[in-house]
């Protein structure tokens, strides 16, 4: 209602309409990089090793000879799923633990304080490095392993925000009228309190895919054939001067993909921003 | 004020114990033992067993556990199987580099994103924002280790600006040498910060600079110092607090590329080696570190923002 | 007149040249590692960075030279008829890098702590001395039983000679601890070497500094090294490592990766040097007839083994994986570069239609799954598993990866829950037992993770053992082989070379194929 008024006012910045551009679009390439990649990622040509940007290869080839193109376009539908996929689930069982833990206070709020002071004082990455190493490689448990570590973050937004957010009218208001708690939570201090942990959402899905690629330098991140671009930036890495653009054209993905998410996000704290 | 500090540091007891816990456990559930990373390439399975022997690998689990809790409240961690030397006296060689590397880099990113925070709200929606913006936005997207990689490869090896990698000696010899990879991690702090000091300062700026200018009659001046700055650093400081905290852990692609032998690269050879006593006298050291600087925060803010006082 | 001026002309052609051709010496050299050493002591050197500068900081009685065994320490050394008695004469002009002379006391305790199984784990290699007994500088080694490789084994690092007196004087209650004393103290004494520990930062930086009373002499009649010392930085990174080279920051960066290796070398300030190893690589095949989860294991069929070496174009590997800077295995057992090794090329050659007919026989359906184990973080890993996977699958494998680290990758060896995984292999010493041991028979350890096990090759080990008679010991080396090439336990890679790269201004730099780094001969003009 008044939320689809501010949306459409909010297309009117170039900022948030550039993001949701650039974010959409790049879903697009993601759900089909068959309609954009050229050449299959995984062919090999042994006759055209590092060579540079030409007409039958727009960003070059790599070390063996793979159209580097084919294989940014073909990381899309790893690296997009991994931003939401490495994201959402932290954010539900954050928003959650933090709704109740806020709430309710006492001694679940003192266990969780310790649960999250113990969690945030660990090295993010170590912890996540530890969790993959003991899961196995892969995908899916570098997203398990993300998410037992991330929801800390979600939770502790949360909780704070619904602290905030007890003493607004509504609540009040819902506390006279003896709403169940359940209630009270999800339809009055929720909608005002989620919208910092929507904006940090998109923060942390442009991290996520930087995180993603901290873990392919490592070779802990997507296996191969798979290719992600942080994997991609981390094959290119002997070559910076010699074959430059194996590293830079995966680069620039990221960083297009990350200004997408982030402006975004500056859109969306605009549009949520409680006014008054 | 000193009843809240005792009280904080009370809790903090039961979550290092949480921390202990969790390493302990964790850290024996990754395949492989210090055994087989010291010796595993070349060892036959007879001498592998001496090994697991020598470091007390065949110890049952609660033994393990006991030795460690009797070891870390005495306040000797053990020794470390990769470095062969003390846990301590190794953690203790890195820790003043990790630390000159974090605040480093906060400084850094606060000389850069603080002014220009200020600009880019002052100057919301046209262009000095935008740009300001966007190639900070470029910043918090590119892997440390490649803008990493690019700087030393540009400005250290070609240009030769800078040495490279290294820590160099001295005070001003280390702020030379770190240059680089403190950037490296200002460039993506900055980033953070300046996204949030701005929108605190927008929003500090739209809710008090109509009313306060109006009804009080001060210059513009006296009211973005003493209202604005103080409120929009009140959420800055959190976020500084968590960054240097974030930075222990952050620090450990840098140091790999920049070859600065700091705490960060330790605790990833340490996991790499299956170092026990090094890899948990490390998450406690971080544990300990990152704890005081959020408790120096959140007293630095509440000294500024007296309704934070409980 | 006449013949004066001849006789003046001659010396001063004499005096011109023999100053034009003065010794480089002095210097600091700047090498850069990619990994610290912990515990420079023959001894208790466990992993490369330790064991490949041993032998700058100590010596060994024995050395190779030219693939035998010669005097190093000793003046002289005989083994007696039986083979039971080892005499050796120490020379006379040995001194420890603080001075004092070494004496046959030395060389008994060395000896005596180097096979101590309760201290280190290279006991076993000459687990075959029963005493060591000294008078003077005449050391007496008393044996078990007759064992081959004795002399190669006194050659080796972990024979080293140290001090007696140093390690009395240390503090601390164990001799581990007493070494790490030593360590930590820097300063000459405990070895005779060319240089001595003067510096050290854990994970930084090393220091040599040149041992004065070094017993070698040089090509000008002084005595060795050229050198005033080296200082070692650690740069784990490949690509800053190389960069600190190219910046002139060091004057030596070892471990170059392969694919730098044609860019360096057209670099006019530098030198590529690519060093004969013992570098073997290979990937150990699970033989075992079902896999750790109880499926059955496919890879049991020796057909599909051997199927999957002929499937392999090894020669691309070279090209595609090293830049070309290595070679397909000779050997199936070793390096072409350890002592034995029979030349056995091709090693299963590329033959396409060969390993398909084999799969066939082996029952394989097309699209059958294995999983092919690399180390995380290994561009070569990366490389090799995407070209094999197309090299394999015409012959019906699928083949499917997953990287883990180091630790992981050994624990799988162990629990055998692998298909196939990367591995490689650097000789310790001149002598191949170690590696055969270690890769065939399988008490060692279990036929390098494989599960192979084969009773005549187990047979033929042991006989190699306790044969004092070279060709026939070569001969059982020869019949090992070619039962081990046969059964294909593994997949045969490549062997590798040292990549090394380093600036114009340095010579006399080696890397022995064990491994060691040598400087003693080294120069450098900065």
């Amino acid at each position: 209602m008044m939320l689809t008024g501010r949306f459409k006012h909010a297309l009117r910045k170039p900022g948030f309409a550039i993001g949701l551009t650039i974010v959409v679009a790049s879903i697009i390439v993601a759900l089909f990089p068959f309609a954009f990649a050229g050449y299959d990622p995984t062919a090999m040509d042994y006759s055209a090793i590092n060579k540079p940007p030409s007409l039958a290869h727009p960003f070059g080839t790599d070390t063996l000879g793979r159209d580097v193109l084919s294989r940014v376009i073909w990381a899309y539908r790893v690296n997009i799923p991994m931003a939401f996929l490495a994201t959402v689930f932290a954010l539900v069982i954050g928003v959650v633990v933090g709704a109740l833990v806020g709430f309710h206070r006492g001694i679940a709020d003192a266990i969780f304080g310790r649960v999250v002071d113990a969690v945030i004082t660990f090295p993010f990455l170590v912890l996540v490095i530890a969790v993959v190493a003991v899961l196995g490689p892969g995908l899916v448990n570098m997203y398990i392993a993300i998410t037992l570590v991330g929801w800390v973050y979600y939770a502790r937004l949360t909780r704070a925000e619904v602290i905030g957010q007890m003493g607004n009218d509504y609540a009040s208001a819902g506390r006279v009228m003896g709403y169940s708690n359940g209630r009270i939570i999800f339809r009055h201090l929720l909608p005002n309190a989620i919208s910092p942990v929507i904006v940090y959402w998109m923060t942390d899905m442009a991290l996520a895919i930087l995180l993603g690629s901290s873990l392919g330098y490592l070779g802990l991140g997507a296996q191969p054939p798979q290719s992600a671009w942080g994997v991609l930036i981390a094959e290119g890495r002997n070559f910076v001067t010699t074959a430059w653009w194996l590293s830079l054209m995966p680069g620039i993905a990221i960083v297009l993909t990350g200004l997408g998410f982030s402006l975004i996000g500056d859109g969306l704290a605009d549009i949520l921003r409680p006014k008054g | 004020m000193a009843r809240s500090i005792l009280t904080r540091l009370l809790l903090m007891i039961p979550t290092f114990a949480l921390v202990m816990i969790i390493i302990f456990v964790l850290v024996r559930l990754l395949p492989g033992d210090p055994a087989l990373a010291l010796a595993g390439d070349r060892a036959s399975d007879a001498e592998l067993a001496t090994i697991r022997e020598k470091l007390g690998l065949n110890d049952s689990l609660l033994t393990q556990f006991v030795l460690f809790v009797k070891a870390t409240l005495s306040g000797d961690m053990g020794r470390s199987i990769l470095m062969r030397a003390p846990v301590s006296s190794v953690i203790a060689d890195k820790l003043p580099i990790t630390i000159f590397l974090a605040v480093y880099s906060v400084g850094l990113s606060l000389l850069i994103a603080g002014p220009l925070a200020f600009v880019a709200a002052l100057n919301r929606g046209r262009w000095p924002d935008s740009l300001i913006r966007t190639v900070f936005q470029i910043g918090l997207s590119m892997p440390v280790f490649y803008i990493g990689l690019v700087l030393l490869t540009f400005l250290a090896a070609k240009l030769r600006l800078f040495p490279v990698g290294g820590t160099g000696t001295g005070f001003v010899g280390q702020l030379y040498a770190m240059f680089l990879p403190a950037m490296s991690i200002a460039f993506y702090t900055a980033a953070i910060i300046l996204r949030n000091l701005r929108t605190a300062i927008i929003e500090v700026l739209d809710a008090e600079y109509v009313s306060f200018a109006k009804v009080k009659g001060l210059p513009p001046r006296v009211i973005l110092g003493r209202h604005v700055l103080r409120n929009a650093l009140i959420s800055t400081v959190t976020l500084v607090g968590l960054s240097i905290g974030n930075l222990m852990s952050g620090t450990l692609v840098t140091e790999t590329v920049f070859a600065v032998p700091g705490l960060g690269r330790l605790m990833l050879e340490a996991i790499f080696a299956r170092d026990y006593p090094l890899i948990q006298g490390l998450t406690l050291v971080f544990a300990v570190l990152v704890s005081v600087v959020f408790l120096l925060t959140d007293l630095f803010q509440s000294w500024l923002d007296p309704r934070m006082r409980q | 007149m006449k013949h004066l001026s001849t006789v003046a002309m001659i010396a001063l052609l004499a005096g011109s040249v023999s100053s034009a051709w003065a010794q480089d010496r002095g210097g600091i050299m700047n090498f850069a590692r990619y990994d610290g050493s912990k515990l420079i002591d023959p001894i208790y050197a466990d992993s490369n960075p330790d064991i490949w500068m041993v032998l700058n900081l100590f010596d060994t009685l024995l050395t190779m030279k030219d693939g035998a065994v010669v005097d190093n320490l000793t003046q002289s050394h005989e083994m007696s008829a039986d083979g039971l008695t080892l005499t050796l004469t120490l020379r006379d002009d040995i001194k420890f890098a603080d001075g004092t002379p070494m004496t046959g006391a030395d060389v008994v305790f060395s000896l005596d702590r180097a096979r101590n199984r309760d201290l280190t784990s290279w006991a076993d290699l000459i687990g075959s001395i029963d005493s060591v007994a000294a008078e003077g500088n005449v050391v007496t080694v008393t044996l078990k039983h007759a064992d081959p490789a004795i002399l190669a084994m006194l050659a080796t690092f972990s024979t080293a000679i140290v001090s007696k007196a140093a390690f009395d004087a240390a503090p601390g209650a164990t001799d581990q601890e007493k070494s790490a004393a030593i360590f930590a103290s820097g300063k000459p004494g405990v070895g005779s070497g060319p240089f001595y520990l003067s510096g050290f930062s854990q994970g930084t930086t090393m220091d040599f500094t040149a041992n004065p009373n070094y017993w070698r002499a040089g090509a000008d009649g002084k005595p060795l090294p050229y050198l005033d010392g080296v200082h070692f930085e650690i740069i784990p990174d490949d690509a800053t490592r190389v960069l600190k080279l190219q910046s002139g920051e060091v004057d030596v960066a070892e471990l170059i990766p392969f694919s730098r290796v044609a860019e360096l070398k057209a670099d006019p300030n530098l030198k590529m040097e690519l060093f004969p190893s013992t570098r073997i690589i290979y990937a150990p095949i699970n033989t075992r007839e079902t896999r750790a989860d109880g499926s059955a294991n496919p890879l049991n069929d020796v057909k599909l083994r051997q199927a999957l070496n002929y499937a392999t174009d090894k020669d691309a590997l070279v090209a595609l994986v090293l830049q070309g800077a290595g070679s397909p295995m000779a050997s199936p057992l070793m390096s072409s570069q350890t002592p034995m090794a029979t030349d056995m090329s091709p090693l299963y050659g590329y033959d396409i239609e060969k390993a398909k007919a084999l799969a066939a026989e082996a029952g394989i359906q097309p699209g059958t799954p294995l999983t092919f184990t690399t180390l995380a973080g290994s561009a070569d890993d990366a490389t090799l598993f995407a070209a094999l996977q197309h090299m394999w699958a015409p012959i019906g494998v699928n083949l499917v990866v997953e990287q883990v680290d180091s630790a992981t990758r050994g624990a799988k060896n162990k629990s055998g829950e692998f298909d196939i995984h990367t591995y490689g292999w650097t000789d310790d010493v001149a002598d191949p037992a170690q590696v055969v041991g270690w890769l065939g028979y399988n008490p060692t350890a279990n036929a390098v993770g494989t599960g192979w096990n084969d009773a005549t090759f187990n047979g033929l080990y042991e006989a190699a053992n306790a044969e004092v008679d070279p060709a026939k010991r070569a001969d059982a080396y020869k019949q090992m082989q070619e039962i081990y090439a046969e059964a294909a336990p593994l997949l045969w890679l490549y062997q590798t070379p040292y990549a090394v790269a380093m600036s114009k201004n340095v010579e006399g730099y080696i890397q022995l194929p064990l491994g060691v780094n040598k400087f003693d001969e080294a120069t450098v003009k900065h």
